[in-house]
């Protein structure tokens, strides 16, 4: 697991938890279990969100470490300015990760799903919680892995699709895979950053 | 100014607090910064306090970690005094959110340009991909001259002293591993690819292109003029722009100046026909249409 301080923000925002688990083989167990926690009242409901308060983000959408840093940090402001869009700061991951503006598509496709194998589990919080990975370790069922296995775990031809980047100029030239990844990863970076301004 | 001390500040104030100003303009502010620092709890950090004062955490090598520690230029348009306060917050907004556009349909279109990394359009902050390079102003003779009342290009900043002593006549692109034609011919090229994706850059310069130091590559930056126009007259005065620009700045321009539109012609094609002819108009007449009859 890595932490990332982003000190800009205030204090319930300043630490981020970044854990990458392959070979998870309960994902749909734990999707249910999350859809699940969101309708139980009372404090065992609460019990239940606490466990479950990270955000799962579906590893194969992910191009790089700073894609993913970049949508926690824009939901970060999100969450520091009271635009967040979805509830929490951590389904904002998933909604600034997303291309279009529907939060239902955002979750299906960027959040865990029952075919899920790799999965980021991100956690924005202060700097005084602990034991975040044992907690995270506890709800994944799968092995943590350092996060530059990323590269390996890449649907590129899903990303191309997902960010409309077939018919892209920038993309039909690249001389070979490696700069064709590159340049990808430069423009999904710049969307998420930028989404906020798209309309 | 004026505003107490006692409100707490907000998340992008405080990350310019830990910046270091690059340059500044009329317009906006410039700055280097960093998003995020890894190894917490290494070193004490001073968090939001009332009056923001933030220590620059700069552990960011030292901590180990194989995630992104890349600076960021943070380009920060500054709420101006002048301006009824609810206005140039539209204002700020509409010009971020155009920069950041442009930026990323030069991106889609394979215009070499920064990345975008950070958008806080209420602040009135873009932050993109820090070059690390040098302007191509400071590298073709008679760039490095009065440099201090011209917008620095970001990575300028520590290369005054190296470019001053041009008069030893030690090419500074030999570093590059770039000769002044190929570097013509980048230019031409990368701005024919801008105005094949209808383009228009607003402000073409030596001091909005940038050479990369790593790869070589020539990027262009500064899109806050930047529109999307089909026409070419806009991309005529485009080229008439940078063409006065070279003039002025840089003696000798012309043989440069015409391996630039060689490179551009190039790659327009059949769509430089018409280019060319409106760019005889436009020196003719200057970059303003008449507006009599």
């Amino acid at each position: 697991m890595e932490t990332i301080h982003q000190p800009q923000f205030p204090s319930d925002l300043t630490a981020v938890h970044v854990a990458l688990f392959i070979d998870v083989f309960n994902a749909a167990a734990l999707k249910a279990r999350i859809v699940r926690a969101a309708t139980l009242t009372g404090p065992e409901g609460d019990a239940e969100r606490e466990a479950l308060n990270f955000a799962f983000v579906d590893a194969s959408l992910i191009t790089s470490a700073l894609h993913l840093q970049t949508a926690i940090s824009q939901a970060s402001l999100a969450a520091a300015q009271n635009t967040l869009r979805t509830k929490t700061v951590h389904s904002e991951i998933l909604w600034a990760l997303c291309p279009t503006n529907n939060i239902s598509e955002a979750i299906r496709r960027y959040g865990i799903s029952d075919t899920s194998k790799a999965l980021f589990v991100v956690r924005v919080d202060s700097a005084s919680v602990g034991d975040v990975e044992e907690r995270m370790r506890g709800v994944v069922e799968g092995r943590v892995v350092p996060l530059s296995t990323l590269a390996e775990l890449v649907d590129w031809q899903a990303v191309k699709k997902y960010n409309k980047l077939n018919t892209e100029p920038a993309v039909k030239k690249a001389a070979n895979v490696d700069a064709e990844h590159a340049i990808i990863d430069n423009i999904v970076i710049s969307s998420v950053a930028s989404k906020g301004v798209m309309a | 100014m004026a505003s107490s001390s006692t409100t707490p500040l907000t998340p992008t104030q405080v990350l310019l607090k830990s910046a270091t100003i690059v340059s500044q303009g009329a317009e906006a502010k410039v700055y280097k910064a960093y998003l995020r620092h890894h190894g917490l709890g290494k070193t004490a950090i001073s968090t939001r306090t009332g009056t923001g004062d933030v220590s620059d955490v700069q552990n960011n090598e030292s901590s180990g970690s194989e995630l992104d520690v890349a600076p960021v230029l943070i380009k920060y348009r500054f709420p101006k005094q002048y301006r009824h306060p609810s206005l140039d917050g539209s204002l700020t907004r509409a010009r971020v959110a155009g920069e950041a556009r442009a930026l990323l349909r030069c991106l889609r279109s394979g215009v070499q340009v920064p990345g975008i990394r950070f958008v806080d359009a209420t602040e009135g902050v873009l932050g993109i991909e820090w070059i690390d390079g040098k302007s191509v102003r400071m590298l073709l003779p008679g760039g490095a001259e009065a440099e201090d009342d011209e917008g620095v290009g970001p990575g300028d900043d520590e290369q005054v002293d190296e470019a001053e002593d041009e008069a030893d006549e030690v090419d500074p692109l030999v570093e590059f591993g770039v000769s002044r034609d190929q570097l013509m011919s980048m230019i031409g090229t990368e701005i024919a690819k801008m105005h094949q994706a209808d383009i228009i850059h607003g402000d073409l310069t030596t001091s909005n292109m940038m050479l990369r130091r790593e790869t070589g590559d020539l990027a262009l930056i500064d899109f806050g003029l930047a529109y999307h126009s089909t026409l070419t007259e806009d991309k005529a005065v485009d080229l008439y722009v940078l063409e006065r620009a070279f003039g002025s700045t840089h003696p000798d321009s012309e043989p440069m100046f015409s391996s630039v539109l060689e490179a551009y012609q190039k790659y327009m094609g059949k769509d430089w026909n018409v280019v060319k002819k409106r760019l005889e108009d436009v020196r003719l007449r200057g970059r303003k249409r008449s507006m009599v009859g």
